[in-house]
């Protein structure tokens, strides 16, 4: 009932505002104290759902999906598989069979041919409802999008962001050519 | 049950918008005054306001900025049955939701009071624009309220804003757009301070208005109306004590409020000459439906059968544009007060509808932090990280809100087989939409593309199905002139308890497409002012 009454509030009571996406909606209990920083933290985590391997497969893929460049660090760097481990670790248990099934999947597939060709082929289901793989790397890139995209790397160093900071006045549009 | 309280002129059940106008004007007016609140005070430095994502345990993604308003079993208590996609928002704290808002303040214009004698349906409310605009007034001038009188017959305007926020680049470029279409934008008018006002401080402009505001910019009843309150010394504040039942004398008449304070699960009662309910839409329903007594045995007031019936709100819903010309340019700081320009409802303005209402539109409510066009477009790698950076300077955001037209069906009842942590029979919700709801969103949706096509950009709409209530719902206790038909008289009395006032959005008999908070404090203001007259006269 919450997740439909979080998801449906246009207002978009701050949590979809910051972050809009369905997992916002996930109620479950904090596996870490609240207001522990993960940047901080992240180097003596314990994974919670994933094996030592999963979690070696899922750092790649996540990689490869927010990859580092001349601009920013990647997916890697911003540890988006822990991340995930997380999130997934106080999921569901449709949520969780999802991601171990997704991940033995990719993994069967990539050694037919290679890691890269096993995401391609999630990637090009990915519009396929039926398609449990592609429906699988709906969830694998949104995962990721929102681990990086929420990391100090993904909001500091890719995105530039300036903002949630003390302002005296608020400028507004300064071009000319806008207005 | 504890009932060795002493007798208080009034009890305010609830702290929030409506609750914090009544305890502020009676206690200022010489009434000795209990105000019930079922939640307790959430301190500034509480506030996860500013923090990062990466400081919080999962992100902010399960909602850890906002859980401190959501105290108790709040979220559990209530259900929906048989209803299309749609959720109420209950909050408990003190303050209400107006510790958690967006600070959208809209009057009502003259034709939102007159549905029935203007478009043949629903009800008239039982007073007029010109009857409540003094409030309006006042309460815009109490609270403090940034925008300008634009002189639209649609959205009436003041004569006391602060001035208003500046226009983003991409806020420029859509009004460029929605000239040629004939659709007016305005500075927005929100209870934000973007000046020094009655000693609290201006805006910061962080950006985050509804995760709470530290410094108080952002109006709330918590810190510029309960304080005010308090300095009367005729002011008394219980914090977890959540309203059970509102308890009736022999001749029906209200004499106390039961409630279990939710500190220690002690059940107390306080007896009051006059109570007035704020709950809120839905906890209002729920707490007059679960007044019964021989006097009301359907509950409280309730002798229309008009209790929790005509539940109505906003359905409604966002598009993201990225805006072409923007797009690639080097990020600047753009998050602000959240929204600093509004579209007022603008289909009114030309060619014929097949139903009846509107809609408004509110620009720029959401953060900048976040890319929401991630997870929008397709594919990965590195182009796909490359287009998202360069997408995010062109983000502009708009959520619309439309008119739910009040029908009986709608409603909200009560299970006395299921109950809250504290032993009271929940909420249950009751929701269709109607035909003309349908009708409206189907031309909402296209002057949403129509808007976008003229912007130039990239254009995702979050869903093209309606849903509410963008927690703004309203109606479960009817103002009406026709005592068989509502609850209430238009002074918010209960017809059948005269010592019995809601002024809460229950009290509304219709929905108009605006926001409804100002409305709420006005009709409080105007009811508080009533009380004290008809108290001075010795009629409560």
């Amino acid at each position: 009932m919450e997740r439909r009454t979080a998801l449906k509030i246009v207002a978009l009571s701050a949590l979809t505002k910051n972050l809009g996406t369905a997992q916002a909606a996930v109620t479950g209990h904090c596996a870490m104290p609240s207001g522990t920083a993960w940047s901080a933290t992240a180097e003596s985590y314990k994974l919670q759902f994933f094996t030592e391997s999963e979690n070696a497969l899922l750092d790649q893929l996540t990689e490869m999906i927010i990859p580092a460049d001349g601009h920013s660090p990647g997916a890697h760097a911003a540890q988006a598989s822990l991340f995930a481990d997380l999130m997934v670790a106080a999921g569901d248990e449709p949520a969780k069979s999802q991601w171990r099934n997704g991940l033995a999947r990719i993994q069967e597939e990539a050694k037919k041919s290679s890691l890269s060709d096993a995401l391609a082929q999630a990637a090009e289901l990915s519009d396929t409802p039926s398609s449990d793989v592609g429906q699988f790397f709906v969830a694998l890139k949104q995962m990721t999008v929102n681990g990086y995209y929420t990391s100090e790397i993904g909001i500091h160093q890719d995105m530039g962001y300036i903002g949630n900071t003390y302002l005296a006045e608020f400028p507004g549009c300064t071009h000319p050519e806008h207005q | 049950m504890s009932t060795g309280t002493p007798q208080y002129d009034v009890c305010v059940v609830g702290s929030g918008a409506a609750g914090g106008v009544m305890a502020k004007e009676l206690s200022e007016g010489g009434a000795k005054v209990i105000l019930l609140e079922g939640g307790k005070r959430v301190q500034p430095n509480q506030l996860l306001t500013h923090k990062w994502p990466y400081e919080l345990p999962y992100r902010g993604l399960r909602s850890e900025k906002q859980d401190i308003y959501y105290q108790g079993d709040v979220r559990k208590s209530v259900r929906y049955e048989d209803s299309d996609d749609v959720g109420v928002d209950r909050i408990r704290v003190v303050g209400g939701r107006t510790v958690h808002w967006n600070a959208v303040t809209l009057r009502y214009a003259a034709r939102d009071f007159r549905e029935r004698s203007l478009n043949g349906i629903e009800e008239d409310w039982p007073i007029s624009y010109e009857e409540l605009a003094p409030y309006y007034e006042r309460i815009e001038q109490m609270i403090g309220v940034t925008g300008q009188d634009d002189g639209l017959e649609i959205l009436p305007g003041g004569q006391h804003y602060l001035p208003p926020l500046p226009w983003r680049c991409s806020e420029h470029i859509l009004n460029r757009a929605l000239k040629p279409m004939g659709i007016p934008m305005i500075p927005v008018r929100k209870a934000v301070l973007t000046r020094p006002y009655d000693n609290r401080p201006p805006c910061h402009y962080c950006g985050h208005c509804m995760d709470g505001c530290d410094v108080a910019a952002v109006f709330n009843s918590a810190t510029a109306m309960i304080p005010k309150a308090q300095a009367t010394g005729n002011f008394t504040l219980r914090q977890n004590a959540l309203a059970r039942e509102i308890l009736v004398d022999a001749e029906g008449r209200a004499r106390a409020v039961s409630f279990v304070d939710t500190s220690t699960g002690k059940e107390e009662s306080v007896k009051a000459k006059v109570v007035v309910v704020c709950c809120a839409t839905i906890e209002t329903a729920r707490l007059l439906l679960n007044s019964r007594s021989p006097q009301h045995p359907n509950g409280l007031a309730n002798s229309s059968g008009a209790v929790g019936r005509y539940l109505s709100g906003h359905s409604g819903s966002a598009v993201r544009i990225y805006v072409e010309e923007l797009q690639g340019l080097k990020p600047t700081n753009q998050d602000g007060a959240t929204d600093h320009a509004f579209i007022p409802r603008y289909n009114h303005l030309s060619g014929k509808r097949n139903y009846v209402g509107g809609w408004d539109i509110q620009v720029n409510f959401a953060s900048y932090m976040y890319p929401q066009q991630a997870n929008r477009i397709p594919g990965y790698g590195a182009d796909f990280k490359a287009q998202v950076r360069r997408m995010q300077s062109g983000y502009l955001m708009m959520g619309w809100f439309c008119k739910i037209v009040a029908r009986p069906e709608n409603r909200v009842t009560v299970d006395p087989n299921r109950k809250d942590a504290s032993g009271i029979p929940i909420a249950v919700v009751h929701f269709r939409f109607g035909e003309n709801d349908l009708a409206m969103w189907q031309d909402v949706v296209k002057s949403i593309r129509e808007i976008g096509a003229g912007v130039k950009g990239p254009v995702f709409l979050d869903s093209e199905q309606p849903g509410g209530f963008a927690s703004h719902e309203v109606g479960t206790a009817r103002m009406g002139k026709d005592p068989q038909k509502s609850v209430l008289n238009g002074y918010c009395q209960a017809h059948d308890v005269k010592n019995l006032f809601v002024t809460d959005g229950s009290a509304f008999t219709t929905s108009a497409e605006k926001n409804p908070t100002l409305t709420i404090m006005a009709l409080s203001l105007r009811t508080a002012e009533y009380i004290q007259e008809q108290r001075r006269r010795g009629e409560l």
